[in-house]
């Protein structure tokens, strides 16, 4: 005992532990209707930590060079020991974070916590967004199979759409006037160094932000708290904490499951001089965006439809990043309301659109069409008023779906 | 006048004779030879060729250098003719000298000729002068090249592509042996033969070089579009061979020719190759016959003929006392059981004594053929076994590989050794051209050691997806409990009374 004290007051000493574990054990949760939306942010991190830890894993036997990077993931998923489970976790954990990321933004707009003094707050969690959407699409090329390679050929090229300095973007990302071995070496250089050291820089002042601000609150119930002398709370340390690992936990059993269940595939090495195959899709977050282009027309008016597009898209991602200064009032906050409606039942429609244009392992595809209903329909709860029929209708459609994700997934796990 | 390149097989020497008849005065004569011009499909008829008694000296002279010896009036390679070009003031429609009775010539199937892009003209191929000034009447001109007879096309075309020196300055691996081979072919030795009056073989109607090529107008080799090019080389015999009134009567070594060869090539494995899926390297007609010496091979011979391609095969059946026993009695190797034109895709079934088996023809227990043998049928049955069991086995295999990448398994180099079985199989199948058990039964051994492989590579993959389940199964035992720790852990952890105000946040 007294060695521990002493080794304790060693790093006390050293690191002052004790300013981290105060602002720990002062730390409060509030208690309200809404605190599960509090999880998003601790689930996102975890799953990031284990991003970190799969990453680091694979890049001890990933070889960054077009003749070299396929070979070695086929390497990494057959001869490695647990290789596969690494590779799969990985792939897994990365569109598990996504979502998550999706449903943390969706939460926190709903709760409207972006509210004076937590617009950087805000900001800085938009960008975190962007970081990660930007580690999917630098990750997906890395294994340089055929879809990969020819999705980030559309994907790049969508950059270069953006006018006066598409151009320039264009050859800036891919390295060159097309995808190449150079654009493999910048998309691993951006993947496990650029991005991770500005994802920890924008992490450590989201946090800093968070902790400082405190958990935000909706403004409905803070006026009810007002009149009761304030909210019920939990201390973070350990009531709010042990309820955060009970969702890692459960994230990590469905990780587990996914990746030993659905092994991640890694389909034919890239053949740049092959025709493009007919299926080509980004990873799902991007769907949305990239089957909204492919419907547009070539032209809207005098002006190009993938332009348009473009710049619609760039538009849409200005006005998640102002929210916090465009809510200004009652209308604009009603307009803001209608738009995220409208935003969500387009990413549902677009997404669900692409991903079963051409569907060929039908079960699979019902299953992971399945999960995204299950994920994104109660986001429609809070839309509803209790008890209406809206209410019923999400509630009657969530449980079909997740009625034909049972069976899909048991007739593919046992079929 | 009908606009075609093909029929300009006649017209190069009809024009000209009608040129010289037209010189000459001799109008009977040359109206009849405008007459043959005006119908190049007539003309094209081998049989119809009769050039006109111009008795102009056809001494020929040296190839000109075309590029050296360029004129002023010369135009520019490939262009089109200049309305001064010399030749044209009688042989264009219009021409300031030109008549209803001077042959003309296509001056759009000129300007295309292979011969006119690499710089040559009129009087490089037909001698005579060059230009308007130093012309000759073409009967008095003793460097006018005449066609008189059939055989003159030969050795019209033969005076440039017989002169290596000559051929060198366009191509420097250009052949000139083709006159030479052209007179030792079927249709070589008839013409010759009727050039001498020999009676046994002569044939005046045969094939010569503008039959095939053309007149004017002749496209290099390596243009799709020349009648022989690979693909269209096949149809160009047909013109004669599948002429039933042409081929009537004609033999060769006392055998009718027949006039169904193309159509039987169309619809075997060969015609298939090329006409349907476009493989230009299948063989056609002068691949095994020959092009400027063609011949059917002999029966001593069918195997090396098909041993161009088939090299290995060709070898294995010439080691077989079967091929000894064919040429004896007269049957021509490879084609007693594949087919001569109408090759037949081959397939398993032609092994073994069982129905359609070709074996089962001569090895028939109740009427042997040829001294066949039932140690020979027996043979035969344990072959087709053999291949059977071997493809039963990739067959498995195969299936087992797909039920494992569809399971999501990573079997790629199942799957790429698994073509080694495929190649064991095809070889097998070559070496059933021993008619010996011993190469065929190491040949499908071999193979039948990769399907073992490859199905315990991919029954390992299985194995490996059911321990995955179990090893997900298991992994998650812990993860629940840890969650129902935790669970029980914040149940048995009350909640202190602490507020949060809002407003200080």
């Amino acid at each position: 005992m007294n060695t521990r004290r002493r080794f304790v007051g060693f790093l006390e000493e050293r690191l002052g532990l004790d300013v981290l574990l105060g602002l720990a054990r002062n730390k409060l949760v509030p208690i309200h209707a809404s605190t599960p939306f509090y999880y998003f942010g601790g689930m996102a991190i975890f799953l990031f930590l284990v991003q970190i830890g799969t990453g680091i894993l694979l890049s001890l036997y990933y070889k960054p060079s077009p003749d070299q990077a396929f070979e070695s993931v086929q390497a990494i998923v057959t001869e490695v020991d647990f290789g596969w489970l690494i590779r799969s976790a990985h792939s897994w954990s990365a569109n598990l974070l996504v979502g998550v990321l999706f449903l943390h933004l969706l939460t926190t707009f709903m709760m409207r916590a972006y509210r004076r003094p937590r617009e950087l707050t805000w900001m800085t969690g938009i960008v975190l967004l962007g970081l990660f959407l930007a580690f999917g699409f630098s990750g997906y090329l890395l294994p340089w199979n055929e879809l990969a390679f020819f999705a980030t050929r559309v994907g790049t090229a969508i950059v270069g759409v953006v006018p006066v300095v598409g151009k320039q973007l264009l050859l800036l990302a891919r390295s060159g006037e097309d995808v190449t071995g150079d654009t493999l070496a910048r998309f691993y250089s951006l993947h496990v160094v650029v991005l991770p050291m500005l994802t920890f820089a924008v992490l450590g002042v989201h946090l800093f932000l968070v902790q400082k601000h405190g958990m935000s609150v909706p403004e409905k119930i803070v006026a009810d708290a007002r009149s009761k002398g304030g909210l019920r709370a939990m201390p973070f340390l350990p009531h709010f904490l042990l309820r955060d690992m009970v969702g890692w936990y459960l994230a990590l059993a469905i990780l587990a499951a996914l990746a030993a269940l659905f092994p991640w595939e890694l389909g034919d090495k890239a053949d740049p001089f092959k025709p493009a195959p007919d299926n080509i899709k980004p990873e799902w977050y991007f769907l949305f965006m990239f089957q909204a282009l492919k419907v547009l027309p070539a032209h809207l008016g005098p002006f190009e439809g993938e332009v348009v597009g473009v710049l619609f898209f760039g538009a849409c991602g200005l006005i998640v990043l102002f929210a916090p200064f465009l809510d200004r009032g009652k209308i604009s906050r009603a307009v803001l309301a209608s738009l995220a409606a409208v935003a969500v039942a387009f990413f549902i429609a677009m997404t669900s659109w692409g991903w079963f244009s051409g569907a060929e392992q039908t079960t699979l595809r019902v299953i992971l069409g399945g999960i995204q209903t299950v994920v994104v329909l109660p986001l429609l709860i809070p839309f509803t008023a209790p008890g209406s029929n809206g209410r019923k209708l999400v509630y009657a459609g969530l449980t079909l779906a997740i009625a034909v994700l049972a069976v899909a997934t048991w007739w593919e796990t046992l079929g | 006048m009908k606009r075609d390149s093909r029929p300009t097989a006649m017209l190069l020497a009809v024009i000209l004779a009608a040129a010289a008849m037209s010189t000459l005065g001799i109008p009977a004569l040359r109206g009849e030879l405008v007459a043959v011009v005006q119908e190049p499909e007539a003309a094209q008829a081998p049989a119809a060729d009769a050039p006109a008694a111009a008795d102009a000296s056809t001494a020929p002279a040296e190839p000109t250098d075309a590029a050296a010896n360029a004129s002023s009036q010369t135009p520019p390679a490939g262009g089109p003719l200049p309305d001064d070009y010399s030749c044209l003031t009688c042989h264009k429609k219009g021409g300031d000298l030109w008549n209803e009775t001077t042959p003309t010539v296509d001056e759009s199937h000129l300007t295309n000729d292979v011969h006119w892009k690499k710089g040559l003209r009129c009087h490089d191929c037909h001698g005579g002068s060059e230009t308007l000034e130093s012309f000759k009447n073409h009967r008095d001109d003793p460097d006018f090249r005449s066609l008189r007879v059939r055989q003159d096309s030969i050795t019209f075309c033969g005076h440039c592509h017989s002169n290596l020196d000559y051929m060198r300055k366009f191509s420097p691996s250009a052949r000139t042996d083709q006159e030479t081979e052209y007179w030792t072919s079927g249709h070589g030795q008839r013409l010759k033969a009727s050039a001498a009056g020999e009676n046994a073989q002569a044939d005046a109607g045969v094939a010569t070089c503008i039959s095939c090529h053309g007149g004017h107008g002749i496209l290099a080799v390596k243009d799709v579009n020349s009648p022989v090019y690979p693909t269209n080389v096949a149809q160009t015999c047909s013109k004669c061979h599948s002429d039933a009134k042409l081929m009537e009567g004609r033999t060769y070594d006392g055998r009718r020719l027949g006039h169904d060869q193309y159509e039987q090539w169309t619809k075997g494995v060969h015609g298939v190759a090329m006409l349907s899926k476009g493989d230009i390297s299948a063989p056609t007609c002068n691949d095994c016959h020959g092009n400027h010496g063609a011949l059917p091979p002999s029966v001593g011979s069918v195997a090396n003929a098909c041993g161009t391609c088939h090299g290995k095969v060709s070898k294995l059946f010439a080691e077989t006392r079967m091929k000894h026993k064919f040429e004896v009695a007269g049957m021509p190797g490879c084609a007693v059981c594949h087919g001569t034109h109408q090759t037949f895709n081959p397939g398993d079934s032609m092994i073994g004594m069982g129905d359609g088996a070709l074996c089962a023809k001569c090895h028939n227990p109740a009427n042997p053929q040829l001294g066949a043998t039932l140690a020979g049928a027996d043979l035969a049955k344990n072959i087709h076994a053999k291949l059977d069991e071997l493809k039963r086995n990739i067959e498995l295999a195969g299936d087992k590989v797909r039920e494992a990448e569809r399971l999501g398994m990573e079997v790629r180099g199942s799957r790429y050794d698994l073509h080694q079985a495929f190649d064991a199989l095809t070889n097998a199948r070559t070496l059933i051209h021993t008619f010996k058990p011993g190469p065929v039964d190491e040949a499908v051994d071999e193979g039948l050691k990769v399907t073992a492989s490859v199905q315990e590579s991919a029954a390992a993959a299985l194995r490996e997806h059911t321990y995955r389940r179990w090893w997900l199964a298991g992994s998650l035992v812990p993860i629940l409990i840890v969650v129902g720790l935790l669970v029980a852990t914040i149940r048995r952890t009350p909640l202190p009374e602490s507020r949060y105000d809002p407003s200080h946040h």
